[in-house]
């Protein structure tokens, strides 16, 4: 996602510039394994929704998201994961599903909702099915959820 | 159930608020450069002196309880303390201003007495916290700056009991505890749980929540042994460094900027959710207990009819804003200019306080037992709760985790 709204680089005149790498600790996994999770988890993911085990599916696709720089390929096959998992959940299911998931589940979800809404069109991303779970999980963990999407540097 | 106390202080916000030692007086920053003096007369605070000397908007004040002088910062990248003494002209009493030699390049942001007076630090925009010390041969406070290893703006202070240590809330995401040691000032502190040794800048602890985000404001508990820090991502960390143990409180409404330890195993927190919330636990826990606002009904009689409107428990999505578009959207009104009575009421919170809370501080009681707080905000209100007076847990604080 392109959240950079700065043209000019004044950092580039600031010879004690504070890097964006510096504001979280860093993923300890390599990139290779983090990748390699990403692709084991996309196919437990699978074999979760083949039973109809929705919440088991995004329990596994929530759990330790690839984050900083990198891994984009790991971050887009997650999202493309947790973008199937969503869409293949009823409606009605959505507030149980989201009232069972772990406070920091609900966090790493409402990162890649927003995510996901940042990329309109990106795969077979629906703006309505994203907006479906953003009032189900906001109904549940509150704007201090959101918030939290918003604050943390491990962008996912 | 005891109603807090309410003061109108002014239309505009209170940027920082701090009491005398006997509360027959305040000094406010109504979010400009002068700091207003008031004093209780009756039910209401009058304005008994000004006190100018400031170019730039006044960012924090500290009224020393034991010494009787205070301390202002400001963006104008100074600092002062004031003390009451005699005009030689009129023989009126009257607070004179000694300049403080701060050497900082940015605005200063926030400023804190040490427990023994004869310290204060002051928080800034440039990367640094000046802790400053009076030099009697010039007859003005002199700074040491605490530098390594704050990477951005420092936001909030709070000094240790021990008079030495320092934590320091800072906007590169960090909490920290420094060594505010100066040579001619201070005894060797005796070891505690942040460290024997302690010369000045060691750093003793940094911490950071989950989730990150801006370190609003620290506290120190009672005994100092565990540090308490609100951050931006609707966070507030308490740290054990003895355990060593760190218990991260994530909750649902909008993030806290300001806390205070009321009690060994209490703190209250406040902010943008315009209510202060009490928190409880101990080395082997935390949890939220409930808001010391009752946010069951509207303050005014004016407001009922909002009410009826006002179902969405999360947090200020129920709020004038949302309420307006969501009036509008549903409804069809519009927030035309011959209109604006029938919306007036819809923009009123169920909180006593109508906007973010800033300033949260000890206002009765002997540290480690303190039974009223005061608040004051954006609002332009003062505000003083007893702590012990809790509305229950509202549902909007029954899915608090802690995680």
């Amino acid at each position: 996602m392109d959240i950079s709204f700065r043209k000019i680089d004044v950092d580039a005149y600031d010879e004690d510039v504070l890097l964006e790498t510096e504001l979280y600790d860093p993923d300890p996994r390599d990139p290779q394994q983090v990748i390699d999770d990403a692709k084991a988890k996309a196919a437990s993911v699978r074999t979760s929704l083949a039973k109809s085990d929705t919440l088991g599916a995004l329990v596994t696709v929530l759990d330790n998201p690839p984050y900083g720089s990198n891994v984009e390929e790991a971050k887009n096959l997650t999202l493309q994961t947790i973008v199937t998992v969503l869409n293949n959940t009823k409606a009605t299911d959505i507030p149980n599903v989201v009232k069972s998931l772990s406070s920091e589940a609900q966090d790493t979800l409402m990162k890649y909702l927003y995510k996901g809404m940042g990329l309109p069109g990106w795969g077979d991303v629906s703006g309505s099915v994203l907006l479906g779970w953003h009032e189900k999980l906001t109904e549940v963990a509150g704007t201090g959820c959101i918030v939290r999407a918003m604050t943390d540097r491990r962008s996912v | 159930m005891a109603i807090p106390e309410v003061y109108n202080i002014s239309q505009s916000p209170i940027t920082s608020h701090s009491f005398n030692a006997d509360r027959t007086q305040v000094a406010v920053s109504l979010n400009t450069n002068e700091v207003q003096i008031l004093s209780r007369s009756g039910a209401d605070w009058t304005p008994v002196e000004t006190l100018s000397e400031h170019d730039k908007t006044i960012t924090s004040i500290d009224w020393a309880p034991k010494s009787n002088r205070i301390v202002t910062a400001s963006q104008d990248r100074n600092a002062y303390v004031w003390q009451q003494t005699p005009d030689p002209l009129t023989g009126r009493t009257i607070w004179k201003p000694t300049l403080v030699l701060l050497r900082i390049n940015r605005a200063a942001t926030f400023v804190r007495w040490s427990p023994f007076e004869d310290k204060f630090a002051v928080a800034s925009g440039a990367r640094a916290i000046a802790i400053c010390s009076f030099d009697p041969d010039n007859n003005w406070w002199v700074a040491k700056q605490l530098k390594k290893p704050i990477r951005s703006t420092v936001l909030s202070v709070d000094w240790h009991p021990n008079n030495v240590l320092l934590a320091a809330g800072s906007a590169d995401m960090k909490a920290r505890v420094f060594s505010a040691y100066i040579k001619d000032v201070d005894k060797r502190p005796p070891p505690s749980v942040w460290g024997e040794k302690l010369p000045f800048n060691t750093v003793s602890g940094e911490y950071s929540s989950p989730s990150g985000g801006w370190v609003h404001s620290v506290g120190f508990s009672p005994s100092g042994d565990a540090l308490a820090f609100a951050s931006h991502d609707s966070t507030i960390s308490v740290v054990y460094p003895g355990g060593p143990a760190i218990y991260t409180i994530r909750f649902n409404s909008l993030p806290y900027v300001t806390l205070t330890w009321t009690s060994e195993d209490a703190i209250v927190a406040a902010g943008h959710d315009c209510q202060p919330v009490l928190f409880s636990g101990g080395p082997s826990g935390w949890q939220a207990v409930g808001s010391l606002d009752d946010t069951t009904a509207p303050k005014s009689a004016s407001g009922a009819r909002g009410a009826s409107t006002a179902s969405s428990p999360v947090g200020r999505l129920n709020s004038a804003a949302f309420n307006t578009f969501r009036n509008a959207d549903s409804r069809g009104l519009g927030s035309s200019p011959g209109g604006g009575s029938s919306l007036a009421t819809d923009t009123e919170l169920f909180t006593v306080h109508q906007n973010t809370i800033t300033t949260i501080r000890q206002y009765e009681g002997a540290p480690g037992a303190v039974t009223r707080v005061s608040t004051s905000g954006v609002d332009g209100k003062l505000v003083i709760w007893n702590v012990n007076t809790i509305s229950g847990l509202g549902t909007k604080l029954s899915g608090l985790r802690v995680g």
